[in-house]
């Protein structure tokens, strides 16, 4: 059996719900905070740990890079991955990166997949990370790297050179077949991932280092600069708050059932899933 | 000098604390309440190192450097302070002595299953009149033909009710009166566990008395040379004293962590109690100790791993991290006013708990002895 390789693009992201925003490079202040492994990226890396699990029983080889963009903190994720039981971690770091949208941070994954693992079998991402959420990635690497994509699945099942992958989608299972190579993004509520041991954690700190490759190593043009090139632009990130505005009914009962029924019979029959008024005479109320 | 963690040892505590927050918090209330170690917890830990922190990958271990064992003990120590206590005393005076003293042998066959988790261990040496004063010890162990024969009660044992592989301090009399430690299976007969403590805090950790009637061990079961005991004792109760510091000190961070969120939300006289000074000296009190126990305590922890002597420094960090608990913990209640009297609100758990740190692997005053005694014996 040849070696399958599988590529998990890994993000690492705020440990706290609420991050202050620096409105005059339109990003968040990532410095501010701990960071930690993005938990759909997490789940992800999980898939690509029984797939590669699964291949052993029969005698199969896998090797599993786990690949992320960001400043040199991020490393922590990387060995935090090894330590999971990723063979190989590497980070794409470099100033000229920074700031980089979703289009900007695709590219520059694939730059290195394209040059480094030309022959990968199967990519995994998390189908969108906590802290942006914007789900963008997996599909565009998909698209840079011109693989075929399926995304939000909750199970993978390798068969050969195409998987079967099932996923859930409003309130059926979809089981669909894909060739590979291609690219797969893990839904958030699939495969629940495994503690990280403490053995695991020594081992990552061990003989191989992970891999770090700055903008010039990757090749990118000299000019090159993510905060300036990023064809889209986060204006805003804020938490909605809702208001609620109170009325009260005044009045003798029928004349407030009625005015109930009159002002807000719609609302609440879409909300009950039934229709109040034919409902009512159904039941002889 | 790089006083920044480096990044293994921040990811050894996020990884200690994922799992704790996790697996351990929804549980610790109802642990402390009942009384009751959470085998089904332990079972999840296994598989994870927690029971074989420094011992070497061949035998099943983790092999983790002491600062990082230190940061093991205190994040699990930050969620429960019982089962802290029974992972550092398994670790630092369950399986440490085996490695340092033990015959090629003896480490073979106790330490793979110690270090799965499968054999709990536990250290007795305190008896009904030998507390600091170890000379008093009265368990004897009468030489045979082929081993000793150990009678004798030990009380105040941790993991006592749950341990597999027992530590046993005994005197031998003979022509010169010595102290030895032997390591005795559960299933030994003249083994028995007497019952739980029903203790102030800690109430998680199943300690108990540990009676020894008659109860026969081969001699391949006396750890390192007749009449080393003292020594191993001794050697024990420096590594055991560095995982209290970490205990201790988790403890303290945890009730820190409580107050500072708790400062934040009440109000009283239309603003939040962190806005007046008394409470805000308070924080200050608490995070400046606790900053400067920790620094203690890795220094403490740095210097073993260096192999130089130790001992004063890791007297230094158990004592001034012990009583930093016992402060912290008390302000802590203090902050949270009448609810840091109930059990609601987990500060009441940490005040309780704090309080042995300042007791056992040592008293505070036993502390100052081998400080002032160090601080006497170094050449002027």
């Amino acid at each position: 059996m040849k070696l399958f390789k599988i590529i998990i693009c890994i993000k690492q992201v705020p440990m706290v719900s609420e991050l202050p925003w620096n409105a005059k490079t339109g990003t968040l202040k990532r410095e501010l905070a701990q960071g930690m492994m993005d938990p759909s990226s997490r789940r992800a890396l999980e898939a690509a740990l029984q797939i590669k699990e699964e291949r052993a029983k029969q005698g199969g080889k896998t090797q599993i890079t786990v690949l992320s963009m960001g400043p040199p903190m991020a490393a922590e994720i990387l060995y935090q991955a090894k330590a999971l039981g990723a063979d190989i971690g590497v980070l794409l770091s470099d100033r000229r990166m920074a700031g980089a949208d979703t289009f900007l941070t695709s590219f520059i994954l694939a730059q290195f997949i394209k040059k480094q693992v030309p022959d990968v079998d199967l990519v995994l991402c998390g189908s969108q990370t906590s802290d942006s959420e914007t789900g963008q990635v997996g599909p565009q690497l998909a698209g840079e790297l011109s693989i075929p994509a399926l995304g939000y699945a909750s199970d993978i099942k390798l068969l050969g050179n195409f998987i079967r992958v099932q996923r859930h989608v409003d309130d059926f299972f979809e089981v669909l077949e894909m060739d590979l190579p291609g690219l797969v993004t893990i839904d958030q509520g699939a495969y629940t991932p495994r503690y990280t041991t403490l053995g695991g954690v020594q081992d990552a700190f061990g003989d191989t280092d992970i891999i770090r490759v700055d903008a010039k190593t990757l090749g990118l043009d000299e000019n090159f600069n993510a905060l300036k090139d990023s064809p889209t632009r986060i204006l805003d990130v804020y938490s909605p708050t809702t208001q609620k505005e109170n009325v009260v009914l005044k009045g003798a009962a029928k004349t407030v059932v009625d005015q109930l029924f009159d002002g807000y019979g719609k609302i609440i029959s879409s909300a009950m899933g039934k229709d109040l008024k034919t409902h009512g005479h159904e039941e002889g109320i | 000098m790089d006083f920044n963690p480096c990044m293994k040892h921040q990811l050894i505590a996020k990884t200690v604390r994922e799992f704790a927050e996790n697996e351990i918090k929804p549980m610790v209330a109802e642990l402390d309440r009942e009384a009751r170690f959470p085998h089904e917890i332990v079972e999840r830990m296994k598989p994870l190192n927690f029971f074989g922190l420094q011992v070497p990958k061949r035998l099943g271990g983790a092999e983790l450097d002491t600062i990082s064992y230190a940061i093991v003990v205190e994040e699990l120590s930050r969620v429960s302070a019982a089962l802290g206590l029974c992972v550092t005393v398994h670790n630092s005076v369950g399986i440490y002595p085996i490695l340092e003293f033990g015959t090629r042998e003896q480490i073979e066959r106790f330490v793979p299953a110690m270090a799965a988790g499968d054999s709990i261990g536990a250290f007795c040496l305190t008896e009904a009149n030998a507390g600091s004063d170890a000379g008093g010890v009265e368990t004897s162990a009468r030489e045979t033909d082929d081993g000793y024969v150990i009678n004798g009660t030990k009380i105040f044992v941790t993991n006592g009710g749950v341990a597999g592989t027992i530590l046993v301090f005994a005197v031998t009399e003979g022509k010169s009166r010595a102290a030895n430690v032997f390591i005795v299976e559960k299933e030994r007969p003249g083994f028995l566990v007497g019952e739980i403590e029903d203790l102030c805090g800690m109430r998680a950790n199943p300690v108990s008395s540990l009676f020894f009637e008659d109860c026969k061990v081969p001699r391949e079961n006396l750890l390192g040379k007749p009449g080393q005991g003292l020594k191993i004792g001794l050697k024990g109760l420096d590594t055991g004293r560095i995982g209290i510091a970490a205990q201790a000190l988790g403890i303290a961070q945890a009730a820190y962590e409580d107050s500072v969120s708790y400062a934040k939300e009440r109000q009283q006289f239309n603003k939040p109690i962190s806005r007046f000074q008394t409470i805000q000296n308070y924080l200050a009190e608490m995070a400046t100790n606790i900053d400067a126990g920790r620094l203690l305590l890795h220094r403490a922890a740095a210097l073993k791993d260096k192999g130089v002597p130790f001992s004063a420094q890791a007297s230094m960090a158990k004592l001034f991290c012990s009583e930093t608990a016992r402060n912290v913990t008390d302000m802590a209640v203090q902050i949270h006013g009448g609810y840091g009297y109930s059990k609601e609100y987990d500060v009441e758990r940490y005040f309780r708990d704090a309080k042995v740190t300042q007791i056992y692997e040592g008293t505070s005053e036993v502390q100052r002895m081998v400080i002032a005694r160090h601080i006497l014996t170094q050449p002027s």
